[in-house]
């Protein structure tokens, strides 16, 4: 029961992580196409960010100031870099992203050192929020998990409730219909994309201090949140939160399972014969954790090719 | 050409020969077959592995002999290919490519708990036995038994794209829907240009585990796979012949820069995103310019001497700014920092820098200026005169 509890607030949490980035992702996708594989890279700049100018002016306004100047960022990587080769095509798009989060991975090396920083939970934030089975449970997770819940509504309602909703929602669907109404389409897309890069870049820097700030975040996360957003389907947050939160709990459950294939098949009574064979059948699921999302990834594939909340192409 | 080289030259010569392979198979099914693969380090890492085991299983003798051994890169790459390009090509574009990366990942991850498979962190090592009266113990061999695999599976890549599933790809690449109501099946088609090239990445695997003599889980990283990508599209995809010289000149590059600079990752991205964003069929499309523009050989050359000298001064400009910083960012001067005190100066190039003199900073930007104004005004040149061409 305490795996249990434990597992599902954890999952819970982290898949709230991986949704506040991937949702800028999710979003930037669905409306111009472009996979911008520097995503997680505003993430990692994010949590650099806050890191150097938490030492300057303090925790809470850098967790401000920090995603503010990675907004800047990406807005000015879709003005000067995506917008100049949207006319070679989606694949030149990606790949000028793929270079760009090259080149940022390589400039925090450069800036940072090739190892981590020491980005830490401010000692005011470092208490326990509530005990659970004998133990704290950390105030800093619940307020991750708080502050992207806040943001899905807040997404959430300025999509659905307001004439900017609806606008950013015509211009996703059919870009050259709210042009010919008048919107100014090029400025909202460098919007949303602004608006998704700082979403990445305050999960980085809020996350950043709980986990472990290093050159290393952007790729590690980077390849999860393609996970995440082939799972839930094209531009959509909501799957983007099913998917996000399904592969938060999974690896979360994962990580505390010793069973093998093997011990499985001992039920129906193949269990030596599985030992024997060894290799895949012999490997504990704690050791996998890293590979279930992609497994689960090639299940939805297989099953449903639009993803959990896609549309059908 | 081994007889002049030295032993490292030559070491560079096969990594080059074997990155060119790479590269083009990577072309079949990015370049030719509009799908960019972003985890094709799979197909090549289950090459080499497959080779190492044949050398180690065989020990070159009998029926396989040593020469003979990347084909089982060959046969592991098209198994694995054929497994996950069933799985990828259900989709098409950008989420091709995220497959890809995913399935890759998915290696990556499983690789270091499979020890029997990839010997976990050691590693499988292997030795190359003598076969056909060759020792292969020297480095020249090697040199010549790469050579030969790679210029056979380049023609035969070559001749693909000649066949009629090789022009089948270029449909796929242009138009799949047309395709489809032509009657083709499209998937097979995609499945079939995904096999094709992860055995040829297999072979390249192949080559270097012969090269190398061992190899282990890190094969599989995503940098192997980027890299490709970067080679492959800074030597222009649109011609056959580009990813292999993109890929050659960027592993010399490589080669020659990485003992120099610690920022040469760096260069590379650098470099990447300029071609994409200035260049985007790639140093290939230098050659389609030359041939396709109607001014004189005369005209060219100067234009293209403009280019080159913009190019070169602001390259000098970002260079001379990166090794400033890196310095200046390195542990062991921010450790020499005593507060209060000045800045000490900088070792580069030959000569003392004082980071907190302005002429310091001053110079690369002037560089900078200077090379992107030249570069402007080339190419408003350029511009100007194909105007009054055309009016």
């Amino acid at each position: 029961m305490e795996f249990f509890t434990v597992s599902l607030i954890n999952g819970t949490i982290y898949g709230l992580l991986l949704f506040m980035v991937s949702a800028g992702l999710t979003l930037i996708f669905g409306m111009m196409g472009v996979l911008n594989f520097a995503h997680t890279s505003f993430y990692m700049i994010g949590a650099y960010l806050a890191y150097s100018l938490q030492k300057v002016v303090g925790f809470w306004p850098a967790i401000i100031i920090a995603p503010i100047i990675v907004g800047f960022l990406g807005v000015v990587v879709e003005r000067f870099f995506l917008r100049r080769v949207h006319k070679y095509g989606h694949a030149h798009e990606l790949l000028v992203t793929f270079g760009l989060s090259f080149i940022i991975a390589e400039l925090i090396k450069l800036f940072f050192g090739n190892y981590p920083v020491n980005y830490q939970v401010p000692a005011s934030l470092n208490f326990a929020a509530f005990q659970l089975f004998g133990t704290n449970y950390p105030f800093y997770r619940v307020m991750m998990g708080g502050i992207s819940l806040l943001m899905f509504g807040l997404i959430f309602l300025l999509l659905s409730r307001t004439r900017v909703g609806i606008v950013v929602r015509s211009a996703i669907y059919r870009p050259k219909m709210a042009e010919a109404l008048g919107h100014n389409v090029p400025l909202v897309f460098m919007g949303v994309f602004g608006v998704g890069a700082g979403l990445a870049g305050l999960a980085g820097a809020v996350a950043g201090a709980f986990y472990t700030t290093n050159p290393n975040m952007a790729l590690e996360l980077g390849v999860l949140v393609f996970v995440v957003v082939v799972i839930g389907g094209l531009g959509s947050l909501e799957g983007a939160m099913v998917a996000s939160i399904l592969i938060g709990l999974i690896s979360s459950f994962a990580v505390g399972v010793d069973l093998t294939a093997a011990d499985l098949l001992a039920y129906v009574g193949a269990g030596n014969w599985a030992q024997q064979v060894g290799g895949l059948l012999t490997l504990k699921v704690s050791s996998l954790a890293a590979t279930i999302p992609f497994a689960l990834m090639l299940l939805v594939l297989l099953v449903r090719p639009s993803g959990l909340m896609g549309e059908k192409e | 050409m081994p007889g002049f080289l030295s032993a490292t030259l030559l070491n560079a010569a096969i990594q080059m020969l074997i990155a060119a392979l790479f590269a083009s198979a990577f072309n079949v099914l990015a370049g030719q077959g509009g799908m960019l693969s972003f985890g094709h380090c799979a197909y090549y890492g289950i090459g080499a592995f497959a080779t190492l085991h044949a050398m180690n299983a065989f020990s070159g003798q009998g029926l396989l002999p040593t020469p003979l051994l990347p084909v089982f890169g060959a046969i592991g790459g098209a198994v694995t290919g054929l497994a996950a390009g069933w799985f990828s090509t259900k989709r098409s574009g950008v989420y091709f490519s995220m497959i890809t990366l995913a399935l890759a990942e998915l290696l990556h991850a499983l690789a270091p708990h499979l020890k029997s498979v990839f010997g976990g962190e050691a590693g499988v090592p292997s030795m190359r036995m003598p076969a056909w009266g060759f020792t292969f113990g020297s480095a020249a061999e090697v040199y010549y038994l790469t050579l030969a695999w790679v210029v056979v599976s380049l023609a035969l890549l070559y001749f693909f794209t000649r066949t009629p599933l090789g022009r089948l790809t270029l449909g796929l690449r242009e138009n799949a829907h047309r395709l489809k109501f032509l009657g083709y099946n499209v998937h097979m088609a995609r499945v079939m240009v995904f096999v094709i090239s992860a055995t040829f990445a297999g072979i390249a695997g192949g080559l270097l585990a012969m090269s190398n003599e061992a190899a282990n889980y890190s094969l599989f990283e995503v940098r192997l796979s980027s890299e490709v990508v970067l080679n492959s599209y800074i030597g222009g995809v649109g011609v056959f012949f580009g990813p292999a010289l993109g890929a050659a000149v960027m592993t010399f590059f490589g080669y020659a820069v990485s003992d120099l600079t610690r920022s040469w990752l760096l260069y590379q991205g650098i470099i990447f995103v300029a071609v994409m964003m200035f260049m985007p069929s790639g140093l290939s499309g230098i050659v389609a310019w030359w041939q396709g523009s109607k001014q004189s050989a005369a005209t060219l050359l100067r234009y293209m001497l403009g280019w080159t000298a913009g190019t070169l001064v602001s390259a000098a400009g970002v260079v001379f700014t990166v090794e400033l910083l890196q310095r200046l960012m390195a542990d062991d001067y921010q450790f020499s920092l005593v507060a209060g005190r000045a800045w000490p100066a900088i070792q580069l190039f030959g000569r003392a820098w004082l980071p907190g003199a302005i002429t310091t900073w001053l110079l690369p930007v002037a560089l900078l200026a200077i090379g992107i104004a030249l570069l402007k005004f080339t190419s408003a040149r350029w511009q100007a005169l194909n105007d009054t061409e055309a009016a």
